[in-house]
């Protein structure tokens, strides 16, 4: 019998809101106080995105936790402004003073649109998406991205976990912008990621373990900046020791660069360089995607004709 | 914190609510006022994307009546002083928002404004 705190993969069958109250707002809300934003160190693609902001660009934070990107960039505080949305109350807390300085936080869900179309500059979703329990619901959270970014200049960044947790070689699967596909490719099985419950372990004092007594058979380093470190030491986790699970959709190679290309396309946005689609309004075009320590992302920005 | 920049932004989505859904209306509040740091590239750059009545009208709900009524073509410092007060000095900590068209209160607590809508109010 595997141990409690091992990686297991579920099945979705409830209610998918209820679902994800249960196993994701509901954790959140409990393991809040222990999240501790100091030690973060952001990654190297979301630290430059955001530094590649310009002054006076105001941008949303979507599944904002504790609030740790909204300090940055750090070499030009107050230039740009990012206003954090989240789910979890709790989290809210720590974030509405993230980095020692007041923010900007709402309380709301991904999936709900309290702004006015189009009124950011730019979009992050930073390790939130994986937390929707359905592929519709993924898809309408990058929905809500793309409309909540300027139709003219708007840009986006999503990171969501992988399936694939070792080192990859970083490489970019394209979109695909043929909208004249033959019917058997446009229907192709969809990519499909994988279902599975991450424990969060608290122990009585909320003491981390000495790592040389446990033996780690999965490790992810999440682009929320929280170590996972899953141990097997089985039954001598001490009994007060308390273990959540979390709801982790883990996604597929080359399923992000899809989703978010069938969010445009049901929005009735083309997907690719304007320049290949002068007939169309409005549209986006992929930036960049890849994988960077289990994680794959995706930037994008959208671009109309006027 | 709900500041006046977030304010600037917000809209109701409330279920079938899409017309005159914004800007929100402030009611009993309180309101705290902070020290930010001045930045004015910020300001120059964030201003063209102001929704500039709405700015003027909510700060006045708040108790500021610094901003003039029409946005003034020379951006000089005073005028630039004036507007990070408005944006990012006032804090609404306590009330709520309300929808001018459906009347949706949006509660405003420690600083948090709750934009979440129950099951049946989701557009
Ligand atoms: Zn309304």
């Amino acid at each position: 019998m595997p141990p409690a705190t091992a990686v297991k993969a579920v099945s979705v069958s409830d209610d998918p809101q209820v679902y994800e109250d249960e196993h994701v707002h509901g954790v959140y809300d409990e393991i809040a106080p222990h999240f501790s934003s100091t030690r973060y160190k952001p990654w190297p693609i979301i630290a430059q995105f955001l530094d590649s902001i310009p002054a006076g660009w105001v941008g949303l934070d979507s599944g904002t936790g504790n609030g740790k990107y909204l300090p940055l960039p750090l070499e030009r505080p107050g230039s740009v402004w990012t206003i954090g949305l989240d789910r979890s109350r709790s989290l809210l807390e720590i974030a509405r003073t993230a980095g020692g300085s007041h923010r900007e936080v709402a309380w709301g869900d991904v999936l709900g649109r309290p702004w006015r179309p189009g009124a950011f500059d730019y979009a992050i979703s930073i390790a939130t998406i994986h937390h929707l329990s359905t592929h519709a619901r993924r898809k309408a959270a990058v929905q809500r991205l793309l409309e909540c970014i300027s139709p003219s200049h708007g840009r986006a960044l999503i990171y969501v976990w992988a399936i694939e947790q070792d080192e990859l070689s970083k490489r970019t699967i394209p979109c695909d912008s043929s909208e004249q596909a033959p019917a058997s490719q446009e229907k192709n099985t969809p990519l499909a990621g994988q279902d599975v419950f991450v424990p969060w372990v608290l122990s009585p004092q909320n003491q981390p373990k000495a790592p040389s007594k446990r033996k780690h058979e999965f490790r992810n380093k999440g682009a929320d900046g929280e170590e996972q470190q899953v141990s097997s030491t089985g039954a001598t986790e001490p009994p007060s020791t308390k273990i959540f699970n979390r709801y982790y959709h883990m996604f597929a190679q080359g399923e992000l660069p899809d989703l978010v290309c069938e969010a445009a396309r049901d929005l009735g946005l083309a997907v690719g360089n304007p320049k290949e689609h002068v007939d169309a309004a409005r549209g986006i075009e992929v930036v960049q995607d890849g994988w960077e320590r289990s994680n794959y992302y995706i930037e994008l920005r959208r671009w109309e004709y006027q | 914190m709900v500041r006046l920049i977030t304010h600037n932004l917000l809209a109701c989505h409330a279920k079938g609510c899409t017309s005159n859904n914004f800007p929100l209306q402030f009611k009993d509040i309180q309101v705290e006022l902070r020290e930010a740091e001045f930045n004015s590239d910020f300001l120059r750059g964030f201003l063209p994307r102001i929704e500039w009545a709405a700015l003027v009208d909510a700060s006045r709900q708040l108790g500021d009546t610094s901003l003039p009524a029409e946005q003034p073509e020379m951006l000089d410092d005073d005028f630039l002083q004036k507007l990070h007060h408005v944006l990012l000095e006032i804090h609404v900590e306590e009330g709520a928002m309300i929808c001018p068209n459906c009347h949706h209160v949006y509660p405003i607590s420690n600083g948090i404004p709750n934009m979440l809508l129950a099951e049946h109010e989701i557009g």
